[in-house]
């Protein structure tokens, strides 16, 4: 093959570089060596990726709720408590025996057990 | 005159348009593998491999001037580059001009990792007298081509082969295009040399 000295290619070098072959069939292993090398840096499967990753931010957002939802029922709980001690005091206040005073002074303490003793010696 | 063939690795990869490339059938197949490949679908992504792999290993192996096997690496390579950045794919090129163009840079990476020689990659030198090569016989244009110097044989298998433009050339490999003409002018009387064999002398 005979090439031009010009600056320009001839035409019979354009033909030649025209016939050059275009592809190279590469060898079987080379698809998947490149696939597992990208799978290896964590490509390909992101939809399932993304629907986990959507799955988790579902739970964690209803387990969020959850506990606000807990939180709000136990402190409605907790305020209804006074209320219920209210209406139950009167039958407490009847079976259980006084308590005795604990800011009494005293003499009020020696009138209290003169009493206690008054009575005691009336039923005697 | 030394010239690096630095190409900047901050930008994405250009799009380079040769002579003769427009949508069709399959450019608008391709758009769909990528976009389905990009989202991550492997068997997109496979059929994308299948299409563009044989001439991008072609390309590849002209440009190092090396075996099938060892282009294969950096074939792996362009790969591993270019499916993170398929989403940048604008389809204002063929894919296979933008895949070539990724594996241009993985090629000239190879070539400066020294992974095939040990000293540095350069563009030739502009004011050095021409040293055409000194062979008995002659050579094939294949083996001719694959015997020029790296930064002759780029140039040429992007223009001659490719059809790249000296501007597309210069954007790629962040030369001037004077500097593509000049280096294509020599890469051709060099390899002209080569395929003539003996008759190097009338050339010179």
């Amino acid at each position: 093959m005979m090439f031009s000295e010009n600056h320009e290619l001839s035409e019979q070098e354009r033909t030649a570089l025209a016939a050059l072959p275009r592809e190279l069939t590469p060898s079987d292993l080379l698809e998947e060596r490149v696939v597992r090398a990208l799978k290896s840096e964590g490509h390909f499967n992101r939809a399932t990726r993304g629907r986990s990753q959507w799955t988790r931010a579902i739970v964690r957002i209803a387990a969020a709720i959850a506990l606000f939802a807990g939180g709000v029922a136990t402190g409605h709980y907790a305020l209804s408590q006074p209320d219920t001690e209210k209406q139950t005091a009167p039958v407490n206040q009847a079976s259980v025996s006084k308590p005795v005073p604990q800011n009494t002074s005293g003499a009020q303490t020696v009138k209290n057990s003169e009493t206690v003793v008054a009575e005691r010696e009336m039923w005697l | 005159m030394t010239v690096s063939l630095a190409v900047t690795e901050k930008s994405s990869p250009q799009m380079l348009a040769p002579h003769g490339t427009g949508p069709g059938i399959a450019a608008n197949a391709d758009v769909a593998l990528v976009a389905a490949a990009a989202g991550g679908s492997e068997s997109a992504f496979r059929e994308l491999f299948r299409r563009h792999t044989p001439h991008l290993l072609q390309f590849v192996t002209r440009v190092l001037g090396a075996s099938a096997s060892e282009a294969e690496d950096v074939v792996q390579d362009t790969w591993m580059r270019a499916y993170p950045a398929l989403v940048t794919f604008r389809n204002e090129s063929s894919f296979s001009t933008w895949l070539c163009s990724v594996g241009l840079r993985a090629a000239l990476d190879s070539l400066r990792k020294g992974k095939r020689r040990s000293t540095e990659f350069v563009l030739e030198d502009d004011d050095a007298p021409l040293d055409l090569p000194h062979h008995e016989d002659r050579m094939d244009l294949e083996t001719a081509i694959a015997s020029l110097a790296p930064g002759y044989r780029m140039i040429l298998v992007l223009h001659d082969v490719e059809g790249f433009t000296h501007e597309e050339i210069a954007l790629q490999l962040g030369i001037a295009p004077g500097t593509s003409k000049a280096q294509l002018f020599k890469a051709r009387r060099v390899m002209r040399a080569l395929l003539t064999g003996r008759e190097k002398h009338d050339v010179q």
